[in-house]
């Protein structure tokens, strides 16, 4: 080891420190950036960075998402981000709940051997119905807005977009019944097929939610139609995470009290499914709660 | 314990108290705070606290120099800071009288140190955004 080894470490160790430090300083929101961006970078470049800046910054980026300052607050950005944030990661749940529900309330064996696992049945049929309708109700004149707008703009890109719901859903389906209708035996498709036409659904939902948000993010449509979608969001995202929940406990039961029933004998796909579920709905809860503030009339950051 | 007090130091007072001296930008700010008041302050929380003084109009943001954008304080600012310093000078004066008549004798001419408070009606002043805690 030579003897410049030891001066070079904390020099290099202070270039890795600068650079994490402009990385957390890339998780602030955009407004925040666009106003004290520089000024940051600037005071990083005379004071340097430690461990306790990095960390400081990417706290207060934390920080700043969840309460912004009200001088940089953009309400319909926000309720767009929201929509945005809400569908995604309620098409993820819908999506796993698909899988739940294929795995247990589907499978014709309706033996719940337990009545905790017939009320988590109900509670998860009853509210996914609600957020279901929630999505709908709340959804469809924003969807209609977009659409009329992106029509009288003949951005033809914009309108294909905004079909992705329908396509993406009608394109897995008949996926789906071809699979079903070729490969049928008494025992259903076959755990390859079904994990084949899991991984299928779930690449269906990213098609079906991501033409409306990037349809969301290029015609940025504000008003009314965006206020009512942020606030049913709120309740489709509380309403499926509540669905999430249940299905959660339905799971747990069955693999306690039912284990030869339809695969829950081994302990692993709750392993997968468990933590994707609250994921999902910390993420769609969370950015929903953020909507439902900025929809209020003087919405506070 | 009594070491520890000055954690409880809250950053927009000493931000406003920093202001008061003259405009100043983000880093004097930040070296001003660590001479004068033993405070070092984070990049990440003094413009979070710039931020939220700004919002309040309790500061404002004069010209920029080069990327440095030096911030004063308004007259808001300033009423609300002579307003804590009044009510922080009351609070030292009342501890200060009560710890002489609790402790009789030598040790009692001696002023402790004075102990910095939650600052409550500044805190309201300029919002009660969280993270100022981690300075």
């Amino acid at each position: 080891m030579s003897a410049n080894d030891g001066g070079d470490r904390p020099a290099a160790a202070s270039v890795v420190l600068g650079r994490l430090a402009r990385v957390a300083l890339a998780l602030y929101p955009a407004a925040w950036r666009e106003r004290y961006g520089d000024e940051v970078r600037a005071l990083l470049d005379d004071s340097g960075a430690d461990v306790r800046t990095v960390a400081g910054l990417a706290w207060q980026a934390a920080l700043a998402w969840a309460w912004p300052p009200r001088h940089l607050y953009d309400r319909p950005a926000r309720m767009r981000g929201s929509v945005a944030t809400v569908l995604v990661a309620w098409t993820m749940l819908a999506g796993l709940g698909l899988v739940f529900d294929q795995l247990t309330q589907l499978q014709g064996a309706r033996s719940p051997a337990h009545p905790l696992i017939a009320w988590s049945y109900w509670v998860f049929d009853a509210a996914a119905a609600v957020s279901v309708a929630g999505v709908v109700i709340g959804g469809l004149p924003l969807w209609l807005l977009m659409m009329r707008t992106a029509v009288r703009r003949r951005s033809w890109r914009d309108v294909m977009c905004l079909c992705s719901p329908l396509s993406a859903t009608a394109a897995w389906v008949v996926a789906v019944r071809i699979t079903v209708l070729l490969l049928h035996r008494a025992d259903g498709v076959g755990q390859w097929w079904f994990l084949a036409l899991v991984a299928a659904g779930f690449g269906a939902a990213c098609w079906f939610a991501a033409g409306p948000v990037l349809a969301l993010l290029r015609l940025r449509p504000g008003g009314p139609a965006v206020a009512l979608a942020a606030r049913a969001g709120g309740v489709a995202a509380v309403a499926m995470t509540l669905a999430g929940a249940a299905s959660i406990v339905a799971a747990v039961a069955v693999t306690l009290w039912a284990p030869p029933y339809a695969g829950y004998h081994q302990g692993w796909p709750l392993g997968i499914y468990v933590p994707a579920v609250v994921l999902a709905g910390v993420v769609a809860t969370v950015s929903a709660a953020r909507g439902v503030r900025a929809s209020r009339p003087g919405g506070a950051g | 314990l009594s070491d520890r007090l000055d954690r409880w130091a809250d950053p927009p007072l000493l931000v406003l108290a920093s202001l008061s001296g003259g405009p100043k930008h983000g880093y004097a700010i930040m070296q001003d705070v660590a001479d004068t008041m033993g405070v070092r302050l984070t990049a990440g929380t003094l413009y979070a606290v710039i931020a939220r003084l700004e919002a309040r109009g309790l500061i404002e943001a004069a010209e920029a120099e080069d990327r440095r954008r030096p911030y004063r304080l308004t007259a808001a600012g300033a009423s609300a800071l002579a307003a804590e310093s009044e009510r922080m000078h009351r609070v030292a004066s009342l501890a200060r009288e009560r710890l002489r008549v609790a402790q009789p004798g030598p040790a009692a001419t001696r002023p402790p140190t004075p102990s910095p408070t939650p600052w409550p009606a500044l805190r309201r002043a300029a919002g009660r955004g969280p993270g100022w805690a981690g300075a």
